[in-house]
């Protein structure tokens, strides 16, 4: 296994260049009309921000937490 | 180094991307059968369909140097049409001794409703009755998690499935445990934007690899390329894994999974023995 500061070097640029896309994707969604009612009730954007909450302060199995985070909990259908 | 992609959707893709296949060392794949993007009007339809999985695209691949083998069922996400389906499932006992038909599959959930789980316990049922391999599908996206569960739950709940026989395909962070607690195959498919990427491919190698675990690109007509298994192989060799160890992945494990039929002709890849 390579070291931490090794894989950090190698995805760093990557990983800015990601987050940099979902910022200007945000930023596109707001800049759609009645977008301040959409960020207040849309649940998909609230997940989103639920997950960069994650990204933030969790740690290990971010991926794991995250696919959680979208996953439908609901009751298998009677049977 | 020799690849097998053991889940991709042939009828879907050019020639092309069989000779890009070819270039890459692609040597044999497996296709199971699955929605064609429009639900079919009659059994006649997968009656035709069959016979293109058995007979015509063995012959298309084999001008590329590619042995293909398939799978036969009715898809998820027409198993809602019970009628339909119901119909489709008698035209499959009799083809499963044809040299080319692994076994049962895709079989699964597509929105994990009542009308699919029907569909899906009784194809299980046809497997058990004909001793077939198995190789599951499972839903995308937000019902993974809750399709993965009643899946498995079912078939660990039925004695006649032996879960070294079953491949638990399109699995991701939160449900290759499910596959891989229980004894089954676990499939990691390589789909970018709905299921795992090269990066966490290899990052899933890392974790749970490398015994039990088979990796495909999944190309059908959607957005889905061969390459991806590949660069998922070229990611996992770059961290410093050896070839031998790629190999395993790669090329062995599905080996070794298929082998199970008795039809599977490939021998492990730690020689050229084809």
């Amino acid at each position: 296994m390579a070291s931490a500061k090794d894989i950090l070097d190698h995805f760093f640029l990557e990983m800015r260049w990601r987050t940099l896309s979902l910022a200007a994707d945000l930023d596109r969604v707001e800049r759609g009309e009645q977008s301040a009612a959409l960020f207040k009730t849309d649940s998909r954007l609230q997940k989103l921000h639920k997950a960069f909450g994650i990204l933030a302060s969790a740690s290990g199995n971010r991926a794991e937490q995250v696919q959680n985070l979208f996953s439908d909990t609901t009751a298998p259908p009677p049977r | 180094m020799k690849f097998i992609d053991p889940h991709i959707h042939c009828v879907s893709r050019t020639t092309d991307d069989y000779k890009f296949m070819q270039r890459c060392g692609v040597v044999a794949v497996s296709e199971p059968a699955f929605w064609a993007g429009f639900d079919r009007s009659s059994a006649a339809s997968f009656g035709d369909y069959f016979r293109h999985l058995m007979d015509i695209e063995p012959k298309r691949a084999a001008m590329y140097g590619i042995d293909h083998y398939c799978w036969l069922c009715i898809n998820a996400k027409e198993a809602e049409n019970v009628a339909l389906s119901r119909e489709v499932i008698k035209l499959i006992p009799p083809l499963l001794n044809h040299p080319r038909v692994l076994g049962v599959g895709e079989i699964g959930l597509n929105k994990n409703t009542r009308n699919e789980i029907t569909i899906f316990e009784e194809q299980v049922d046809i497997a058990a009755k004909y001793n077939q391999l198995i190789l599951i599908h499972t839903p995308h996206l937000e019902d993974k998690h809750k399709g993965t569960s009643i899946i498995t739950s079912i078939l660990k709940n039925d004695q006649r499935i032996k879960p070294e026989r079953v491949l638990i395909d399109h699995c991701e962070e939160h449900t290759i445990r499910m596959a891989r607690d229980a004894g089954f195959w676990a499939g990691l498919t390589i789909y970018p934007v709905s299921k795992v990427t090269p990066v966490r491919g290899a990052d899933l190698l890392e974790q749970f690899g490398p015994q039990m675990i088979c990796v495909n690109s999944a190309s059908d007509w959607g957005e889905s390329h061969p390459a991806n298994m590949i660069d998922t192989c070229l990611e996992y060799r770059r961290r410093g894994h050896s070839e031998v160890e790629a190999l395993q992945i790669f090329f062995d494990n599905p080996c070794r999974f298929f082998s199970q039929s008795g039809k599977w002709k490939l021998k492990l890849g730690h020689s050229d023995t084809r």
